[in-house]
Parts: structure tokens; sequence; C-alpha cells
């Protein structure tokens, strides 16, 4: 992971603002369909969700649907006052209604304007990866840091030194993270950029893990260094940015299915962690998204059964998925 | 006594045991399935079509049924025979054949794992294709499906016939069902047996449909070699007699 945030850092110069260089996990099978206008995000390639087709390879590009709360969201952005601290916007919905690509839209608006990005894809394994803006070089590292009797990163030496010096010596790649996380935060407080922290499956941060001992001993969360220093950022001390955050039952163990509400997935240490925060509630598609969904589908031929194109078929669309955007997403890959 | 409650027990009507016998009975040929229905139930019709019709385009044949559906006995609806616009007799057909210990769910999420697979497949070469190639490219999986059995099934079969105390494989012509029934036999034969390890099957049936599809692979050269050896034994075609 810190060998792809070096890789970002040493790039920089040739890349456009505002352009993504996740080095993939999984890619995106993003359902789209433009309400009022396509939003292409051709470079758009590695965010975690659940399923793991790549549109650019059926489609030929990435879209994303412009939905009510991602637009709330967007606005919301845009008239943040940099000089209070910083909003946590919390997503949440059932599955499959849209609550990753809400995230990926409100990321794509934010590297479209140049702010620095903390993008967490999954909370459950911790791949984060770093979006630098066109100057990211000017990240200076303000404190002298000490990793052993020889080895040292200066004060005012750039951000990527510790970075490489995590890659370097695994044992402290942990340190390291944690220290690139709290030079963020300082310097976006002072102003110097905007930082935007995106984390998709936040309540991972405060559920149980499966980790054991080798003594058999279930490891709590707080005693891991990567988790410590994800809540660390997760709390609204700084200013100069925004947090949004997303719920996820996917991945979480030990809660129920069925659970989708902040109370019932974070937990009461998480949710007083993150009290108080904005709520964005995702449902499934309108019959006027739902409609848009089909129509992309049916330009693109995506639907080839010829039955799709009757009316009959788009109601027993619509009773199969119940307006669900996963759902019908799944229904029409086979169809 | 105990025969009459039996019958009645069965749903028989009261038609004598005789008269229904009579009306399966071919010489050396025993019923090996029985059906819980008698002769005098009728299958249902699942059509949604028919049934919104009004009443007044109905053709007069039609309006006899209506009428006598009054009085008739209609067996119940199969569970998985849906009056949806997206069912195909061949994919269910397909898919109960593939599955193993009544695992239906897992059959038919591996049916359409497959046919997405075909699907994403043809988008690929669709996307890397030239123009002119793009409109030979054929990308419904559904007629790629249906396409590929077709061109799997033997036309001739092989059967063996005891003459003299030895069994000799007669060329036989096939009826349209048992010609299906061994093309989709190989089919899944094939992805079961001759695949590695590790690859799924949704994977290996796609790639053997779409070979099939363009009359190449296993399957076909296996209904080929059907019908070299039916071309080898055209003398024993006498040993036939029906």
């Amino acid at each position: 992971m810190l060998k792809g945030i070096r890789r970002l850092i040493s790039r920089v110069h040739k890349v456009d603002p505002g352009c993504f260089l996740h080095t993939g996990t999984q890619a995106p099978q993003s359902i789209a369909a433009h309400l009022d206008n396509q939003v292409p995000l051709e470079s758009h390639r590695a965010i975690s969700r659940t399923n793991e087709s790549d549109p650019v390879k059926t489609f030929g590009e990435a879209c994303l649907m412009v939905r009510k709360p991602a637009l709330e969201l967007l606005h919301y952005l845009k008239n943040t006052n940099f000089a209070y601290p910083a909003v946590r916007y919390l997503v949440y919905g059932e599955k499959g209604t849209g609550k990753t690509l809400s995230l990926c839209h409100v990321i794509h608006f934010c590297a479209k304007q140049d702010w620095l990005i903390l993008h967490i894809p999954d909370g459950k394994n911790f791949l984060s990866f770093l979006q630098p803006a066109k100057d990211s070089k000017l990240i200076k590292v303000q404190e002298k840091y000490v990793w052993n009797k020889r080895e040292s990163t200066e004060k005012g030496s750039p951000l990527g030194e510790v970075v490489e010096q995590g890659i370097t010596r695994v044992k402290n790649a942990t340190d390291a993270v944690g220290i690139v996380l709290k030079e963020l935060k300082r310097q976006s407080s002072l102003g110097i950029f905007r930082l935007l922290v995106a984390v998709d499956g936040v309540n991972a941060l405060w559920g149980r893990t499966t980790l054991k001992r080798e003594d058999k001993s279930l490891i709590a969360p707080e005693e891991l260094a990567l988790i410590h220093n994800l809540r660390k950022m997760v709390k609204n001390d700084w200013h100069g940015g925004a947090i949004v955050l997303t719920l996820s039952q996917t991945g979480s163990v030990f809660k129920p299915r069925r659970a989708y509400l902040p109370q019932e997935l974070l937990g009461k240490e998480g949710f007083d962690a993150l009290d108080p925060f904005i709520p964005m509630l995702v449902s499934n598609y309108t019959p006027k998204e739902f409609e848009s969904c089909l129509q992309y589908y049916l330009e693109n031929n995506w639907l080839q059964h010829e039955k799709a194109h009757t009316e009959d078929g788009k109601k027993e669309l619509l009773f199969l998925s119940n307006a669900n955007p996963w759902q019908l997403e799944r229904l029409c890959a086979y169809l | 006594m105990a025969a009459s409650a039996v019958k009645g027990v069965r749903g028989w009507s009261s038609l004598p045991l005789v008269a229904r016998r009579a009306v399966l009975r071919l010489p050396g040929v025993t019923q090996v399935r029985w059906s819980r229905y008698g002769p005098e139930y009728r299958d249902p019709k699942i059509d949604k079509e028919y049934y919104h019709k009004p009443v007044a385009e109905l053709t007069e044949e039609e309006k006899y049924d209506q009428e006598l559906k009054k009085t008739q006995l209609i067996k119940a609806a199969p569970a998985m025979k849906t009056s949806s616009v997206f069912e195909d007799p061949v994919i269910s057909k397909f898919t109960n054949m593939m599955m193993k210990g009544g695992n239906k769910v897992l059959a038919r999420s591996l049916m359409t794992q497959t046919l997405e697979a075909v699907k994403r497949k043809q988008f690929e070469k669709y996307h890397a294709a030239s123009a002119e190639e793009q409109a030979t490219i054929e990308r419904n999986p559904y007629t790629i499906f249906h396409q590929a059995l077709k061109n799997c099934e033997p036309v001739i079969g092989l059967v063996p016939i005891l003459k003299g105390g030895h069994f000799y494989q007669v060329p036989v012509p096939l009826a349209d069902r048992r010609r299906r029934f061994l093309a989709m036999k190989w089919m899944i034969t094939e992805c079961r047996e001759n695949k590695h390890r590790r690859t799924l099957m949704p994977e290996k049936l796609s790639h053997e449909l779409l070979e099939a599809f363009h009359n190449q692979g296993p399957v076909v050269k296996k209904k080929q070699d059907m019908h070299k050896m039916a071309e080898a034994n055209r003398a024993l075609a006498h040993y036939r007699w029906w």
C-alpha cells in the first residue's frame, strides 16, 4: 500500500489534475445513466465493490448515475466553510442502493476541484491510496522523526521520504502511515491544501475483528495501529476539508444481514466517536431513475434478450429487482 | 373394497383399471414412471396472453375449451414453470440436467453466470473488432446457447441390437427429443470432465458454448465422430426393424 503512495507521488508530474491512479484492487461495475448530465470517469477503475467486472471492458466507458444524495453532498461540499472543523457526512442505506458509488462521485468532484483525497476503498482491508494534487511535492514533513539509531527523517523533507522509509523498513510501515496521516491533517489545517477523507465501510473501524493472536485470543480493533490512525483521521479536530464516510454491511462480521442504520452498524462506541455527523440516506431507484438506468443499458445493448425491450419485460424487471440497483445489475447481467 | 379405496385415494375416476392400462400398452414395454394423475387430467396452460384475451376475441374452439374447463380436471402446474417473459424451456431443461442432488439454486446460478460470461466475452470481442466485423459478432447469449446446442445435435445415432448372440451398433434415426438430450448431455459431461481442477463451470461452459457456436470444439467433434461411426456401420442398417 505504501508502494502505491510512492508511485503516485513520484508520478505526479505526469498526471493531469483530477485523475485517479489507484493501483487496482478490484474493478467496479458502475451502473449509469444520466439524469441531467453524464459524468464520465474514463480513468476511474479500482474502487472495490461487490462486483468484480470492469465496465471499461464491456462498455468502453465507465459512467455514474447522478442521483439526489450525491448532488446534496456536492452542494454541501461546495458551501463548506474551511475555517470550521471538518464536517462528517455519513452515507448509509440498505444493501446495494449505491452508497459506494455516491462516494465515488463525490471523490471525482473533489479531485476535479484539486483537493487532496485520502480514499480508503475498503474499511476491512485498509488499502488506502493517496490522490495527490499537482503540488504534492510541497507537502513537507514538519518534525524530525527518528526511526532507529541510524535513520531519521529531517524536518522539512518531502512526504515521499517518509513513504520510502515505510516501504523499505517493513517494521516501521504502520508508523510511516501514521506519520503521513498526521502530517496531512496538520497541514490541511494550515490551509495549504484541502483534504477529503473518504472511507468506505467505516463501520469496520469499530467492529470486532476476526484476527487472533497466537494464543487464540481475539484482538480488539483499538490495538491495531492502522485502525487507531484511521480513527484519528476521522475525528473532526482539524479543519480545511471534509470527511465523507460510508457504512457497509457486506464486509462486517457479527452484524445481522438486515442492519443498515448507523446505530446498528457502528455500535455504541462508533456512533459516539462519529457523533455529530450529517446522515445521508441512499435508497432504491425512483421510477425515473429506474427508467433511465434501463435506457442506458438498452443504448449500450447490454440487455440482449428480445423481451427485455418490451413493456412487460420492464415491468418484470422492476418487480424482480424492487428498484434495487445491485439486484437490477445482477438481473441485467444475464438477460 | 380395498381396490376401490385405493382408486379413490389416488384420485382416479371410476374408470375401470383395464381401460386405463389399455391406453398405454405396447408389446414388450412396461411402464416405469407412474403419475399420480389419472388419464382424464389435462395439462395446465401457462400463458398470460391466452388468459388476457377479452371474451369477444375467442374463436369457437377456444370458447369450447373454456366451457370444458369448468368440468374437466386439470393437473397442478409444475413449480418451475412460470409465466415470466424471460423463461426459456431449453435453458430450464439444461439447468435441470446440470443440477446435482436437487440443488437447483446452485444450478441456476451457474447457468446465469455462464450466460453472463458468454455475454461479456462477446462484448470484449465486439469492442476489439473493426466496424465490418462488429456486424458479424453475435452478442445475445440466448441465441448463442440455442445455436451451439443445435450444432451439437447428432442427426443419426447408434443403437445396440442383439442378433445371433452379439450386440451390433446399428445406425438409427433419432427423435428430436433424443437429439436435444444427447447434445445437452455431451456438453455437460465435457465441461465436467475435461477441465482443469481450478477452472469454474461457468468459465468452461461459456468457452465450450462459444466454440460449439462456431462449429468447433470437442462436443461438435463428438457429434461428428458419432456420424462417422454410423457411416462406418452402414451395412448393419438392415438390423433395424422400425
